[in-house]
């Protein structure tokens, strides 16, 4: 039997009288939205900047938010969004493969103004964060360590699916990626499951999604880190009435610092030693755990297991088509050998990058804060809703003041 | 130069490593998705793995290389509710393929869109026993172009491809009339 059915005339083509055969009738790409999605996007992040650092309006941020989540929700489609687009392009650059200028742009966009104005990309214009906006009831606060382990996942998960998008795994993410099934509107499938958890939770922990999942979260938290600008919730004196921290529900107020005495210091400083001879050691350790990590993710390659299907003379479909095809086995073992090593090597790398990154964390965290009197918004941690701005008393005072 | 300027100046770096791609000599390979039917040897996931709730992949016909059959193996119009394991079960499971008479004997065979799932039953039959004028593709306005697809992740014979925009589907070729 032929399974490929390779196009072959069986039957002659029969000689009508007065019939014309008709041709395919196929619609083409019915439109590329590319350049209205870089176009609008570049809006949205320009009117979030100023709506967030000049108008300074908690509204606005939400009717911005609104509005992505319709237009980049709903009416473009939530996919392939930014969030993403890093698999996209750790493909690309690790396998040489042709990604197209919008994707980029796409991509690079959010972080390019992140170094300028911070995450507005959250607070303005992602879909997925607008939603978990809309959802969310009511707050409780996660204790300060488990959120400081589970801030590390974003990053374990962008390395991981870069990792994996550079191997030829597919991209992991867009299985992660709880909202989907509400932008396509279709329940029925296992999503559909997450989607639920992730809304149920969502009720009660702000934007679960964008604090601990979103990798495109971590990088854009990365290059807060040197925004140019950065918000500030009161330009007059505080008074710290503790209400601005109340209101965040993302806990990315900080509390003021007043100095601390020599005797901490000390032992600051020594932590602050131990942590750094530390690094060589958490490198090490990353990378061991990559590169024993590594044969169980190249098992999920393509060729891999296809190669142990044919060896060990399954029958499965795969097997099946790779029969049909005629394909050489020896092509097959190159290229199953070729995932293997290049999955090694990109574990052993993901593997030490997360242990650099980790050990980045705790410095960070157990590095003295500058002398600080006031309330102050971490801004690598800050959404951009503007929920301080309208608590805090001195700037509802004012805006009363102006009317 | 601080530590900060530095880091600052090694971030932008990052950031610009992915427009190195545009100097890079590459086949535009084009973005969005289609299957290949001479790899295609129809599973049936199509109909099942779409993000959709209906399949973005449908049965197309390639009037130039049909035989015009008598018995077409994909057209099978009968009333009847179950599908068992007989020959009914290879046959198109919703009556999407209509029959319109020609001239004797022939008659033309046309999917209904409305009624196809992609589950690619017709197009088997056609490959194992007719011209192979049935296949299975991606269409465009159905499609979201998913950054992922779900159906590509699965397909046994690694029959999914990205295509460029000006050249969406994949035709089979004309076949070669036997003289």
């Amino acid at each position: 039997m032929n399974m490929l059915g390779v196009v072959q005339a069986r039957f002659p083509a029969p000689e009508f009288d007065n019939y014309k055969v008709p041709l395919i009738q196929l619609e083409n790409i019915v439109a590329d939205v590319t350049p209205w999605r870089i176009l609008l996007l570049t809006l949205f992040l320009v009117v979030g900047a100023v709506l967030f650092y000049k108008y300074r309006s908690r509204k606005g941020m939400l009717f911005l938010s609104l509005a992505g989540l319709t237009l980049f929700g709903f009416v473009l489609k939530s996919c392939p969004c930014p969030v993403g687009m890093f698999q996209n392009i750790a493909e690309g650059v690790a396998n040489g493969t042709y990604v197209p200028l919008g994707i980029l742009l796409l991509f690079t966009l959010p972080l390019v103004c992140a170094l300028f104005y911070g995450r507005v990309f959250c607070g303005g214009a992602c879909p997925l964060g607008a939603l978990q906006e809309l959802l969310h009831w009511h707050t409780l606060t996660i204790p300060l360590a488990l959120d400081r382990v589970l801030r590390l996942i974003p990053i374990l998960l962008l390395l991981l699916c870069s990792a994996c998008a550079a191997c030829g795994l597919g991209f992991p993410l867009c299985y992660l990626e709880p909202y989907l099934p509400i932008f396509v509107l279709n329940f029925a499938t296992p999503l559909a499951i997450l989607s639920a958890v992730f809304i149920v939770v969502g009720l009660f922990v702000s934007r679960p999604f964008c604090r601990f999942v979103c990798p495109y979260g971590a990088l854009l938290r990365f290059c807060t880190l040197f925004a140019v600008k950065k918000p500030v919730i009161t330009v007059k004196e505080c008074v710290n009435c503790k209400l601005c921290e109340q209101g965040c529900p993302n806990g990315a107020v900080l509390p003021p610092e007043p100095d601390t005495s020599t005797a901490t210091r000390r032992k600051g400083s020594r932590r602050l030693s131990t942590l750094v001879a530390c690094i060589p050691l958490a490198l090490f350790l990353g990378g061991l755990l990559g590169y024993f990590a590594a044969p169980a993710m190249s098992s999920m390659h393509r060729d891999v297991r296809l190669l142990r299907d044919v060896e060990t003379k399954q029958q499965t479909l795969e097997v099946e088509a790779f029969e049909a095809q005629g394909s050489s086995l020896n092509e097959l073992k190159a290229r199953a050998v070729h995932a293997q090593n290049k999955t090694l090597v990109c574990m052993t790398l993901c593997g030490m990058l997360f242990g650099a990154c980790a050990m980045a964390e705790l410095i960070a965290e157990s590095r003295r804060r500058r002398e600080e009197n006031s309330y102050s918004i971490d801004a690598s941690l800050c959404f951009c809703c503007g929920r301080c701005y309208a608590a805090c008393p001195l700037e509802r005072k004012e805006k009363t003041h102006e009317k | 130069m601080t530590l900060r300027e530095l880091l600052k100046v090694m971030t932008g770096a990052l950031l610009a490593t992915p427009f190195l791609q545009l100097f890079r000599k590459k086949e535009e390979t084009g973005y969005y998705w289609q299957i290949d039917p001479d790899k295609c040897i129809q599973c049936g996931k199509c109909e099942t793995e779409c993000v959709l709730p209906r399949s973005a992949v449908k049965c197309v016909h390639q009037y130039a290389s049909c035989g015009y059959c008598l018995f077409c193996s994909g057209y099978y119009q009968d009333k009847r509710i179950e599908f068992n394991t007989a020959g009914e079960n290879l046959r198109c499971p919703t009556d999407a393929i209509v029959r319109t008479y020609v001239e004797d004997p022939y008659f033309e065979y046309k999917i209904d869109e409305e009624k196809c799932i992609g589950c690619g039953k017709c197009v088997k039959g056609c490959a194992s026993f007719g011209n192979g004028s049935l296949f299975l593709q991606v269409r465009r306005h159905l499609c979201k172009d998913c950054n992922e697809c779900r159906i590509a992740k699965v397909c046994p014979s690694g029959a999914f491809t990205r295509v460029p925009a000006d050249k969406p589907y994949i035709f089979r070729h004309p076949p070669e009339v036997k003289s």
